[in-house]
Parts: structure tokens; sequence; C-alpha cells
């Protein structure tokens, strides 16, 4: 059995930290390269305009104020105006903009992720809580949102900011502005540290997140059982647990996150208080009034950026963790996945061949199955029998290529199904498993997922054979009485009609029914087997059960036990051999009848 | 209430750390006026009447306060997160202690990724109301009337002409407000949905990948994710028309003070130094009025995001404990009495009607019955899942609403059809009804239902983690242990709703023989298809449209030739050719 994680364990990461995934998301927004354009361009020309406040101040206080010149000053006030109205109309199309390419870039990504988790195997459900995968495709990308919508934009916006702040104080005064820049170095330094730090933190508060959100899922789904046990209190109590670490990776993750801003505002006014110390000795000889004035005006400017791409690098450092989790999804390989120059399945007639088969769920666990060999004629009825984790759900994972085989081959039509696509093979079979899911939608909606183009009269042809239609008439709206997902109002036998009817409508050329007719009651599952008898003639299929009565009009019946078929015929030959089967038919009877 | 006391509520718990937290914003704003006025009188003094040596000591002044003040600020914004910290928690533990409390009408028609939602984003929001929200918004009012004070202290007719603009600002904060608090609700919604099918996805994904449903699904979700990015639009149509004007005005101060304070120091009534303070002051005002369309913004999604989360909180249980008993230990003891039952979102179809029977103490009671017949309803009106429409059901001859429901869920233990194991140990999810069984007990209660010898034969034995709802287990390994769950559990009323029906008859028969031997004290109710299942009960009861059609034992309704009768021939039927092969 694969090693599974649970809500209390954090999940650990292999990949380390790297700029690959920064690479990764700008491919995202290739697409947009044109809108993206376009989105700068005026955002270049909206800071340029902001950026010309300062310097209208500065010509007002070096020339117009000390020369009395009302007329001058009337001017800059109106290029100042000027300058804010196209402010006003840049900043107007920029958030439009730049929010749809965010919106896009991240509606682009979930539906790479999505995509992805359609083509991961079982295992991949089935090793960790669903909370955990749910968590990745919805709450992830959304904390992107904020970094990707606004952050990356500041970001350009800021770079711009800064780059123009630079080429106006160079041009006023280039000795005031290497002045200014003396402290950068330090800046660095402590970013450096506070980044560390804090991806550290961050990482650590996203597998909390995700252990919370397994937990929250996990508690909505095992209710009944909590209820039923009288749990709520210990429920309500792990669950604090799981809150508690929340909160505290969380404060943790703020102590160090918010450490980056005093050191930027510190190292922002020790800048200014040089400007003045160094300007000032040189006021008249190389530095007027108005520069001095202006120059402080722009160290503003040129703070400003910097505090705001320090806050961007603190989200950067944020997301970094959780875009780690997302493109880790992104990176699981498929177990199954189609083969180089698959090609698709041609109709089936029925033909299966299981040729010396061996399977083991892991590279280091005991196999599954060992050297299964048997051929099932067009048309026949197999029978698959065996005590409880015998490996007969296993031999129906393999022939729907829900694994691959570690040895051997599974042939139908003499292909081997390896070199096949998945598509093409799953298509023409109908499954019907133990755990029967129902969508949240009306009935015909779920019974119409075995074919989607299906008319509901063919809904209601396909709920007859499968003995549905009778109860389903009697709900409170017919077939379109509303469900929710796992069908909880319904009973467990009656969802395993509805899942019959949709396999059925499916009109698969091989039928699988892995211990699907359980929850049913004797009397329905005889009438159920009427109405299969027409369906069957023709296809190959396979029934996993435990009822004999099942299993005795099978035109083979496979006797597995310890991953290995130990009897093959059928039900007469079978009883003849007084082996295995005929003990186990001899015990139902025994029960019966004592 | 509205969203704020309501809010509070959770805040005040952290009155401490708010009080803090003012205090220390107070020496802020008083700290930030520092740094413009020195520019001010260095402008005046240093530079106009060329006092040089008081230079330095004004630069170690804003130094010094820069330094005090960025460390100030430092501990009310952690102070602000940990008040914040502190209420998510404090709703998150009421939503889910909620969420425990909630009968299945709750679950029936609320989706798990919808509760999800309001569970993690919902409550995020109230997070970032709290803890950051907040106290800008706080700063920003207190920066504004700081910057008009301080203005005023220079010159009162600049500072009106600033003032002048605020009431347009206000105005248009007003009605972005109102414009979009509806927008956040739709996001909410929508990301309520694309979560809900995200999470069905991921649950169902073995039906998918069965009917090779991926086009589907993605068509599904792609539909969804749209309609949440055109939410995300709508919004972004609201800041567009209110956030660039904000912005404007904001600006529009700078050209204010140019020109007006340009004048002023022209005509003489100012000094340049004053202009420069001014203008030092001036992002104290335009800063507020930059930030307020955000925090609207910041505002509106928090509104938007109580409303879901208490009407959840709000949401009324239809089983409610009013217990007139206290709680006891049971004796067994189950009556129905003329009771009738319809699910409340069909209250005219009966599931149940008029079922009446009487099971003594140590008794056993067999139900049989067509799939949808009413067997599992009528188990659930025992614990109290739901409570009927019409009569009694008396245990100990008490009715159930009179007892208190944690007494009776302690006490009677339903083995479901639907069975869920939690993704943990074997051990652990055997123990979830009981966490003080010893290994031996619950290694004997698995040998009981044939649970050991798989358990043990598995690589951890009993540490081997599950995954979620049972999954990598077969349907008979999953109903063992949750057979052996329910008896570590020990109750005194024994419920299995077709827990042996994926196992062979012979497992089953086993698992019976040594079921009756510690079940004598214990009353059991045994739903079940198999007739070998159900032939020892002391009395069976045979359900058909949620009536009980016949009732006696077993030889009894053999005799009948009844339904029974006929389901018992059928099954032995079977085996007819068995005898003949003999």
């Amino acid at each position: 059995m694969a090693k599974r994680n649970t809500y209390d364990e954090d999940e650990e990461l292999e990949e380390k930290f790297n700029l690959h995934d920064y690479v990764r998301v700008a491919h995202y927004l290739i697409p947009y390269r044109r809108r993206l354009g376009i989105a700068l361009a005026s955002i270049l020309l909206g800071n340029v305009a902001m950026i010309m406040g300062p310097f209208l101040l500065k010509s007002a206080i070096d020339s117009a104020i000390p020369q009395h010149d009302m007329t001058q000053l009337w001017q800059l006030s109106a290029f100042f105006l000027i300058t804010l109205v196209v402010a006003f109309g840049c900043f107007r199309y920029r958030i439009w903009a730049i929010t749809e390419i965010g919106q896009d870039l991240l509606k682009d990504m979930r539906t790479d992720i999505f995509t992805h988790l359609q083509e991961l195997p079982f295992s991949y459900f089935d090793s960790r809580p669903h909370g955990k995968i749910l968590i990745r495709v919805v709450n992830y990308i959304n904390t992107l949102s904020d970094l990707l919508s606004n952050g990356l934009i500041n970001l350009i916006s800021d770079l711009i900011s800064l780059v123009v702040t630079l080429i106006f104080m160079f041009a006023i005064n280039w000795r005031l502005t290497l002045a200014s820049l003396v402290l950068i170095p330090v800046l660095a330094v402590w970013t450096y540290f506070v980044q560390v730090a804090q991806h550290k933190a961050y990482r650590e508060l996203s597998n909390k997140q995700s252990n919370l959100n397994a937990y929250i899922h996990e508690s909505i789904a095992g209710i009944k059982v909590t209820q039923g046990f009288a749990q709520e209190a210990n429920a309500i109590e792990t669950f604090d647990g799981v809150a508690e670490e929340n909160r505290q990776s969380y404060m943790k993750a703020i102590y160090v996150q918010f450490a980056l801003w005093p050191g930027v505002q510190n190292i922002s006014v020790l800048t200014t208080a040089l400007i003045y110390y160094i300007g000032i000795q040189h006021v008249g000889v190389i530095v007027s009034t108005g520069t001095l004035i202006a120059f402080l005006g722009y160290i503003n400017n040129f703070w400003n950026p910097v505090i705001n791409i320090g806050n961007f690098y603190n989200s950067l450092i944020t997301a970094t963790a959780y875009l780690e989790r997302i493109f880790e999804t992104l990176d699981e390989q498929p177990e199954v996945k189609d083969a180089p120059g698959a090609f698709a399945l041609p109709p089936i007639k029925g033909d299966v061949q299981f040729d010396d088969v061996s399977f083991r769920y892991d590279a280091d666990s005991p196999m599954t199955l060992k050297h299964v060999s048997f051929h099932a004629e067009p048309g026949q009825t197999i029978a698959l029998v065996g005590p409880t984790g015998a490996g007969k759900s296993t031999i129906i994972n393999l022939l729907s290529r829900f694994y691959n085989v570690t040895q051997g081959a599974v042939l139908i039509d003499g292909v081997d199904i390896s070199r096949v696509t998945i598509e093409s093979l799953r298509a023409q079979m109908g499954v019907m498993q133990q755990d029967t899911f129902i969508f949240s939608g009306d009935i015909l909606d779920n019974i119409r997922y075995g074919k989607l183009d299906a008319t509901e009269e063919e809904v209601i042809a396909a709920a007859k054979v499968a003995r549905a239609d009778d109860f389903i008439r009697q709900l409170k709206d017919g077939y379109h009485t509303t469900v929710q997902e796992r069908g909880v109002t319904l009973s467990a036998g009656q969802r395993q009609l509805i899942a019959f009817a949709r396999t059925l409508l499916a009109d698969p050329r091989i039928l699988i029914l892995d211990e699907a007719t359980a929850a049913i009651d004797s009397q329905t599952e005889i009438l159920l087997q009427e109405g299969l008898q027409h369906l069957l003639a023709g296809r190959t299929s396979f029934i996993v059960a435990h009822r004999l009565s099942t299993i005795r009009a099978a035109d083979q019946i496979l006797v597995v036990n310890d991953g290995q078929i130990v009897e093959a015929g059928t039900h007469q030959e079978l009883l003849a051999k007084h082996g295995e089967y005929f003990q186990l038919y001899e015990s139902q009877y025994k029960m019966l009848e004592e | 209430m509205n969203p704020y006391t309501w809010v509070w509520q959770y805040a005040r718990k952290s009155r401490g750390l708010i009080i803090w937290a003012v205090v220390l914003i107070l020496v802020n704003a008083a700290g930030i006026v520092v740094v413009p006025i020195l520019s001010g009188m260095i402008v005046d003094q240093v530079i106009d009447e060329g006092h040089t040596d008081r230079l330095v000591p004004m630069l170690l002044i804003m130094i010094g306060v820069t330094l005090g003040r960025t460390i100030v600020r430092y501990i009310y914004e952690v102070c602000c997160e940990q008040v914040g910290q502190n209420a998510l928690f404090d709703i998150r533990h009421d939503l889910f202690a909620k969420l425990q409390s909630l009968d299945f009408n709750f679950f029936n028609t609320v989706r798990t990724g919808d509760i999800m939602a309001r569970l993690t984003g919902d409550t995020d929001a109230i997070r970032h109301m709290i803890a950051w929200v907040s106290y800008n918004v706080v700063e920003c009012i207190l920066w504004f009337f700081t910057a008009v004070a301080v203005m005023a202290t220079i010159n009162v007719p600049l500072m009106l002409a600033l003032v002048v603009v605020t009431p347009l600002i206000g105005w248009l904060t007003f009605k972005m407000s109102n414009e979009a608090h509806p927008v956040f609700f739709e996001i909410r919604q929508s990301f309520a949905r694309l979560n809900a099918m995200v999470e069905e996805n991921i649950s169902g994904n073995r039906v998918v990948k069965a009917f090779a449903r991926e086009p589907f699904e993605i068509e599904k979700f792609e539909h969804l994710n749209d309609d949440y990015k055109q939410q995300n639009m709508n919004s972004a149509a609201v800041s567009r028309r209110y956030l660039p004007p904000l912005d404007f005005l904001a600006s529009f101060l700078s050209v204010i003070v140019l020109l007006i304070g340009g004048a002023f120091v022209i005509g003489g009534q100012m000094s340049l130094g004053d202009l420069v303070t001014f203008n030092g002051f001036l992002w104290m005002l335009n800063q507020p009025m930059r930030m307020s369309g955000w925090l609207v913004n910041d505002i509106q999604r928090f509104s938007a995001a109580t409303v879901k989360i208490r009407s959840m909180l709000g949401a009324k249980p239809a089983i409610v404990s009013t217990p007139t008993v206290a709680a006891k230990q049971l004796q067994g003891k189950v009556q129905f009495d003329h009771v009738s039952f319809a699910y409340p979102d069909a209250p005219d179809t009966n599931v149940l009607t008029d079922i009446n029977f009487t099971v003594e103490p140590g008794q056993t009671l067999g139900i049989l019955g067509e799939t949808g017949a009413g067997k599992s309803t009528l188990m659930n009106l025992i614990t109290r899942f739901y409570d009927p429409t019409e009569g009694h059901v008396k245990l100990d001859g008490i009715d159930a609403r009179d007892w208190p429901v944690a007494t009776l869920r302690d006490q009677i233990t339903i083995v479901m059809q639907d069975l869920f194991l939690f993704s943990d140990t074997i051990q652990d999810n055997i123990s979830y009804g009981n966490h003080t069984a010893t290994p031996p007990f619950i290694q004997e209660m698995a040998t009981v239902a044939d649970a050991n010898e798989f358990i043990a034969a598995m690589p951890e034995g009993y540490d081997t983690v599950v995954g979620e709802r049972g999954v990598g287990l077969s349907g008979g390994q999953k109903q063992r242990i949750s057979l052996t769950r329910a008896l570590v559990k020990d109750p005194k009323i024994l419920i299995l709703d077709d827990t042996t029906s994926a196992l062979d008859m012979e497992t089953e028969a086993a698992i019976q023989t040594r079921l009756g031997n510690i079940t004598n004290q214990k009353t059991v109710f045994v739903i079940a298809s198999r007739i070998s299942s159900l032939r020892h009960a002391d009395q069976i009861i045979v359900l058909r449209h949620g009536r009980i059609v016949e009732r006696g034992t077993h030889d009894q309704l053999v005799a009948a030739n009844g339904y029974y009768a006929e389901t018992y021939r059928r099954q032995l039927g079977n085996n007819a050719d068995l005898k003949g092969g003999e």
C-alpha cells in the first residue's frame, strides 16, 4: 500500500526554491504580451506625468516665487493640472488592463492545474487528503492573485518610477544622487536576511494551512461518523489544535515579514539626512534651495518605489511557498499515461486476455497479483470469486488500465492495452465500482453522465433496465429530483441502481461490475439480472461478487486467492472438483439450511 | 447586528492588545509630524538664516524619531495581526463547532466545497479587516486630522483651500462603497461554486475516470472559472470608476499648494519654509484620500464575507437537544409508536408510515426489505439523526426527544451502509468512539469482526494509514473495520445496516456466531438482504414502501408464505443444484 499523507502531517517538498518557478509564471504571460505592452506603456506615461510634480515645484521655488512672477506660477499650475489629467487617464486604463491580464493568467493556471489533475491516477487522490488537493487548485492560486494582478504590475510601475526618478535626479544634481544611493547595499543585506527567514516561515505556514483544509474537508465528509459516535467534542478539540498551529505559524511569519519595512524606512530617513547634510554644505555653491527641496521630493519618489518593491518582494516570498505547491502538482507525472505513438483502440469485439500478469502497487511492496493468466471469449461472462482482499478488484483495475501491469500484458482483441490511448479504452468500458459517487444535480444528469448526449427517453430506458425507474418515479420530482454529492438522501442501494443505469447508458463493449450489487436486495437483484441478460448478450462482462446466485450463470468462474487464480471453470465443473469453490458454495448453503 | 458589532464580539477578547495598538498608533502619529516640521525648520533656520550649527542636532532628532517610530509601528502592526489571528481562531472555532452540531438536513443541502469556502476564504477576509484594514482606517483618519491641525497652525486659508475637496472625496467613497458590496458578494458566491465543483471532481475522481469524462469535467470547470474571472472584472469596473478620480483629487492638492501657496509666499503672507513644511505634510492629507477607495473595497469584501459566515453560524439544526431526563445508562428497550416520517424537502412523501414495534433489552430485531423501503431511515430515527414527523420513538419508555442527544449517540451505534474511515491509522480509526480502548480489547473486537487477521497482515499492521473514505481497502475490509469500530465502542444498542453485504457468506457466518456471543447483553438491529443474516433474530420485520408488511420469527414468516418466505426460498433455491450435485 502506498505511503499516505494525513491531515496532521506536513507534506515534504523535495524541490528547492529556484528562479525557475518565476520563469514558469512568466510563460503564462506570453499570450498576453501585446496587452501587457500597452498597459506598461500607459503606466510609463502615467509615471512620467506624476514625476513632473516635484520638478514643477522646484521651478516655482527657484524662479517663479523669488521673482514674484504670478504668470509663471499660473503656467506651472496649469501644466501640473495637465499632468494630473494624463495620470488620471493612464490610471483608469491600467486598472482595467492589469486586472484583466492578471485574471486571465490565474484562469489559465487554474485550468492547467485542473486539467492536469484529471490525468493523475487514483493513487494520487488516494494517497493524500482531498482537502490538500483542493487548496492547491483554488486557494493557493487565489493567493497568487494579489501578487500577479497588483503586485507584479505595481512592481513594473515602481521600477519605471525608480528609473525615471533616477534620471531626473541625475539630471538635476549627480553628486546628491550618488549620495542618495550610498545606503543601498545596507538595504540589500537587510532584505536578504529577512527574505531567508520569511521563506522558511511561509513554507511552514502553507503546510499548516494545507493541513487545516484537509482536516476541515475530512470532518465534513465524515460528519455522520463523528455524530454517530458522539465525537463532536473531540473533533472540535483536534480542529482547535490544527487551527492553533496555523495561528502560531502565521504569527511567526508575520514577525519576520513586518521587519522589512522598518529597515527600509530608517535607511530612507538616513538618506534624507545625508542629503540635507551634504546639500546644505553646498547651498548656493552647486545646489539651489529649490533643487534641494525638489531633491527631497524625489527622494520620497525614490523611496516609495523602493518600499513598494520591498513589499512586493515580501509577497513574492510568500507566494513562492504557494507557487512551489502549485508547480509540484503540475509536475506530478501520471503513472498511467498514453505511450508515445499510442493509437485509438478500434471498436472492441470483446476478446480479453491476461497473459502472465503480475502487479505490485509500489516498487518496494510485495506482489498483489502473481502470474495471472486467463482468456475470455467475446460475449462471455467472467465471474471473479475469492476471499476479501484476494486481488479481484486489482484484476479489474488493470483491465481498465487504472494501473499499469508490473509484468506480463493485458490484451483486448489481441492488442496490448498499454499501446492504446486511455480515452479510447475507457470510453468502451463500463466500470461500476463499490464506491458509487453521485454528483450534485438532478438524477437525470447523474445517469446521463454515462452518455452526455442521451435523450431523456434513453435515460429512462436505462433506468428501467437497472430497476431504478420505480423508486425514481416515487421521488418528489421524479427524474428531476435534486440530489447532493454522494447522494446523501438516497439509500446505498438506490445509489447503486443509479450508478448501474449510468453504466448501462454508456453502452460499453466490456462491462465490469465490481461488487456492484452488494447493497441491493436480492429480489431487485434478480429483476436486475433479468434486464441484464439482454444487455450482456454480445458483450464481455466481468463480475466481482460474493453472492453465488450472481455468479452461477457465468461462463467462466475464476477463483482468486492470494493474488493467484487457484481454480477456473464453470459452476458445474468447479462443484465437481470439490475444491475451494465447492467449499465456498457449501458454506453458503449451510448458512441457510442449518 | 451590523458586521462591525458582530466582528467586535470576536475582537474584544483581545482588548488589551487593541488598547496597546491604539496608544502606539497615536505615538506614531505624533512622531510622524516631526520630520516635515524639521524639514521646514531646516529651510528657514539653516538655509535662510544660516544657523548651520543647528543642522546636525536637527538631523539627529530626525533619525532618532524615525527609529523610534518604526519600532512603534512594527509593534502595533504585530499587535493588530495578533488580534486578527485571535479573532480568526475564535470564528473558525465557532464555525466548526456549529458544523458539528448541524444535522443531516444541512449537509444534504449545502455542498462541501461551499462550507470549506466559508471556513477558509471568507474567514480570511475577516482577518484582513481586523488585522490590516482597521488600523489603516484609523491611521488615515489620524493623519488627516493631524495634517489639518498642523497646517492650521501655519496658514489657515491655505489649509481651508485644501480641505475644501474633502466632501467630494467622501461622496465618491460612499458611492463606491454601495456599488462594491453586491459585486464582492457575487465574487464570494462564484468562488464557492468553483470550490464546490472542484471538490466534487476530486471526490468523484473514480467515476470521472471510469467514464473517461475528463473533457466534460474540464468544460464544466472552464465555465465556472470564467464566471469567477468575470466577477472579478466586475469588481475592477467599480474600481475603474472610482479609484482614478480619488487619486486625481488627492494629487490635485499639490496643485493647490503650488498655486495658492506660491501666491501667498509672493504676497508675503507666508514664508518659503512654511510652504516647504506644508508640502511635507501634504502626503498626510492625500494619502488617506488615495487609500479611501482601496479601503472601501476591503471593507466591502469583509462585509460580503460576514454575510456568508453569519448565515452558517445562524443555521438552526432541526435536531436540538432539550433533554428532560438526566444522562443515564440505557437498558436497551426500543419502541416505535405509530411512527411516520417524511424528509423536510418532500413533506408529502412519507418514507415511513405508521411503524409499530417493541424490542426488549438484549433482543435482536431483523429487518428485511427492498432497496429504498425505508430501512436505513428507520435506524436514523433511533439515534435521532432525524425526528419522526408523527408518533414517538421511545427508548426505555422515554421519548427519544427527551433524552440528551449525546447520551443516545454514546450508547447507540450504527454501522452505516455508507462507510467512512478517516485518513488516519487503522488503530485510531477503530478507537474513534472509545479512545481509552486497550490494544488487547481492540484486537479481541477485531477478531470478532474478522478483521484482525487482514489488519495484522498489512505491512504496518494496526499502524497502517488508510486514505480518506478508506480508499485503498476493499469494500469487505472497510466493512469489517467499521464493524470493529462500533464494537470497540461497546454500545448498549448496536445497529448493523447491511454491514456484511460485501463479505462472502462464510466470513459473514463466522462473524455472526462470534457476534452472538458478545451481544447477548445488547439490543441489536440487523438490516440485511440475506436471510442467513436474519434468521436467528428474535423478531423479524419486513418493510415495503415504508410500512411493516410482515412480522414474526423466521419460522413464523416462512410459514406465512409471504415476501420473506419467497426471498428465503429463492436464496435456498440457488443452492439446489449443490444438493442435486451430491
